[in-house]
């Protein structure tokens, strides 16, 4: 099919946005969204655990914010994971089924192009659908923070604190309320769905069914979690010298399997810790390599495929 | 191209793709460790004690998240007073949540206060497996803040806590020696007072507890002096008290009564303030200098020895034979 084709007209950037515009609004046609109200339900209840076990000004409310901010994004994890897999695993089945892909190659569409249009079309959905769900969870948050901070700041008052220690009260609450940390963590977030979603695409390339591309990308995904456990044996054990078949195999789980532990840096923003902007930067870079190198891969394996 | 070629270029690419990244995700992993932006490696045993769903969640990276739910059945265990369920509970979530402050400070004041106070007064058990249980509890509590220093070394409330623990009058006797217990209290409470995020309470706190260690009265008379000349919001009756008798302690001749008309502005609250600090035996404060003061003011008010405060009993000090008498 590829070698009668004619030459293509216009820029990969333009077709490719074309493919990722179908691709969102043929998934957005699937009812995605609806899951946001039960975000929504989610996020509300984890407002009401929280029942305070300590006195003090400090204890007020404090384990509210951080059940909002772990309930939210453990919901914006399993989300951006489940859709980023299935969605993509989806992708190539679908059109074969629906025969879009064959209207499609038939044209001057390169393959890379149309894979890649696809991936961002994904990508577009998960990035569309945490940015609704981030707006969600920064208002429920401002809107606690601040209940939260009016009553340590009456506690503190009757206590005799001075306006120092309240100042440095309502900081530390501050730091557990909506920050550009917890932005960037969201956008971490996207970071780890956008490598499994490259991931799942590669894998969509070979497989024969959305059922394998699916659990082998799951179990990928999980295994990932692993990978720098496997990098830490590897190092320490060519550190001391030793070597045989289990660094072998370490080795082989290090190179081949993305960290996704790198990922778990939103734990530590959950709990109030600040993320640096190079730290994110760090992690964005390393998502766009992972991005790329599946996307590529991927098209070189489509790229000669018959339907 | 021929299948197993391709396979064998995309299996060579990948190695080669995993071999440009991996000094890079090292390096990363190494620097957000290092900035405690990754928590501690799970131990084989805290995954085995979560269970095998909650496990996968939390290596799916989900650790607050099995926190925030081991919360609620922390909680259920402290309504049911079951308490090594509640301590199990909460080691599993601060190894999940390591730099959550409240989880230290909750699971620290289950275990010491309310665990060790439920078999202080509402067990049927026999008085001697109560106070071992009792004692348990506290050391349990005071281990689990100390761990929680450890892991957050620069955590105010957390160093306070452990102050505010070592100086209750209901838990020293649990532990082996007041005057080590003192000393660590006013040792965690600089500590806490030193991040400069405190309400000032941390800093008197610590001469209240340094007032208390044998040995370092010329130390804490120093502080008293210091806290006292800082301001007002410093000079509470008990931080004035201290500076009296740490006076009194420097210098044996001083006339206690004329300095406590001077700190406490006149001779009746003068009175009642030497008083109220003779009574506080419970608090093992230092009374240097305040029956010779008593007498004194006592004589120059007029009041008889039937209604002196030095001929009223005493509370008696905390006792744990008391406590745990059938």
């Amino acid at each position: 099919m590829s070698a009668t084709q004619p030459t293509p007209r216009g820029s990969h950037c333009g077709r490719t946005l074309v493919i990722a515009t179908h691709t969102f609004t043929q998934l957005a046609r699937m009812k995605v969204f609806y899951f946001l109200a039960i975000f929504a339900v989610i996020i509300i209840a984890s407002n009401f655990l929280d029942w305070q076990q300590l006195q003090g000004p400090e204890a007020a409310g404090a384990n509210a914010l951080a059940s909002i901010k772990s309930s939210s994004f453990g919901t914006m994890h399993l989300f951006s994971v489940v859709l980023s897999i299935v969605a993509t695993a989806l992708l190539l089945p679908k059109d074969v089924e629906d025969r879009t892909l064959y209207t499609i190659l038939a044209k001057p569409v390169p393959r890379l192009d149309y894979l890649a249009g696809k991936l961002l079309g994904v990508l577009l959905l998960v990035f569309v659908s945490l940015a609704l769900m981030d707006v969600l969870m920064t208002v429920v948050l401002q809107i606690r923070t601040s209940m939260i901070m009016e009553q340590q700041t009456e506690l503190a008052q009757a206590a005799g604190y001075t306006p120092d220690a309240i100042a440095s009260l309502r900081a530390e609450t501050m730091a557990n309320g909506p920050n550009a940390s917890l932005q960037g963590a969201v956008l971490a977030v996207f970071l780890r769905s956008s490598i499994i979603a490259s991931l799942a695409l590669l894998i969509s390339t070979f497989s024969t069914s959305t059922l394998f591309t699916t659990v082998i990308s799951s179990l990928v995904y999980f295994i990932g979690h692993f990978q720098a456990d496997a990098r830490d044996f590897y190092l320490r054990i060519g550190q001391a010298g030793q070597g045989g078949f289990s660094r072998a195999v370490s080795l082989l789980v290090s190179l081949v399997l993305p960290d996704f532990q790198l990922f778990n840096v939103i734990d530590a923003v959950i709990e109030g810790q600040a993320m640096p902007m190079l730290i994110l930067g760090k992690l964005a870079l390393i998502a766009i390599y992972y991005a790329l190198f599946f996307t590529l891969a991927s098209w070189f394996i489509f790229s000669d495929k018959e339907f | 191209m021929n299948i197993w070629l391709k396979s064998v270029i995309l299996s060579l690419a990948l190695l080669a793709f995993g071999a440009a990244r991996l000094p890079y995700e090292a390096g990363l992993s190494h620097e957000l460790r290092n900035a405690r932006l990754l928590p501690p490696h799970l131990e084989i045993n805290t995954l085995d004690k979560i269970g095998q769903t909650s496990s996968a969640i939390t290596l799916g990276g989900l650790r607050t998240l099995v926190a925030t739910f081991l919360n609620l059945r922390a909680y259920t265990a402290f309504a049911e007073h079951r308490w090594p369920d509640l301590a199990k509970t909460f080691n599993l979530i601060v190894d999940l949540a390591p730099h959550t402050r409240y989880y230290w400070e909750t699971g620290s004041w289950h275990l010491a206060y309310n665990a060790a106070g439920y078999y202080l007064h509402d067990s049927d058990l026999p008085p001697l497996r109560r106070r071992e249980l009792w004692r348990s509890y506290i050391l349990q509590g005071h281990a689990f803040l100390e761990r929680a220093i450890r892991n957050n070394p620069d955590d105010w409330k957390l160093l306070s806590s452990l102050g505010f623990l070592l100086t209750d009058s209901n838990k020293i006797p649990a532990f082996h020696d007041t005057n080590a217990c003192y000393a660590a209290a006013a040792e965690a409470y600089l500590k806490s007072a030193a991040t400069g995020r405190t309400s000032g309470f941390e800093a008197r706190a610590r001469l209240y507890s340094l007032a208390r260690v044998k040995g370092k009265e010329a130390e804490s008379l120093a502080l008293a002096r210091s806290l006292y000349a800082a301001g007002p919001q410093n000079r509470t009756p008990t931080l004035v008290m201290l500076l009296l008798v740490l006076e009194a302690h420097e210098n044996p001749s001083l006339d206690v009564a004329q300095r406590a008309i001077q700190l406490f502005k006149t001779p009746q609250k003068a009175y009642s303030s030497l008083s109220g600090h003779w009574q506080r035996t419970r608090d093992g404060f230092p009374v240097y200098g305040v029956s010779a003061g008593l007498l004194s003011l006592e004589n120059s008010l007029g009041i008889s020895k039937e209604k002196s405060v030095l001929t009223k009993p005493l509370p008696p000090p905390p006792s744990i034979d008391d406590w745990f008498h059938n």
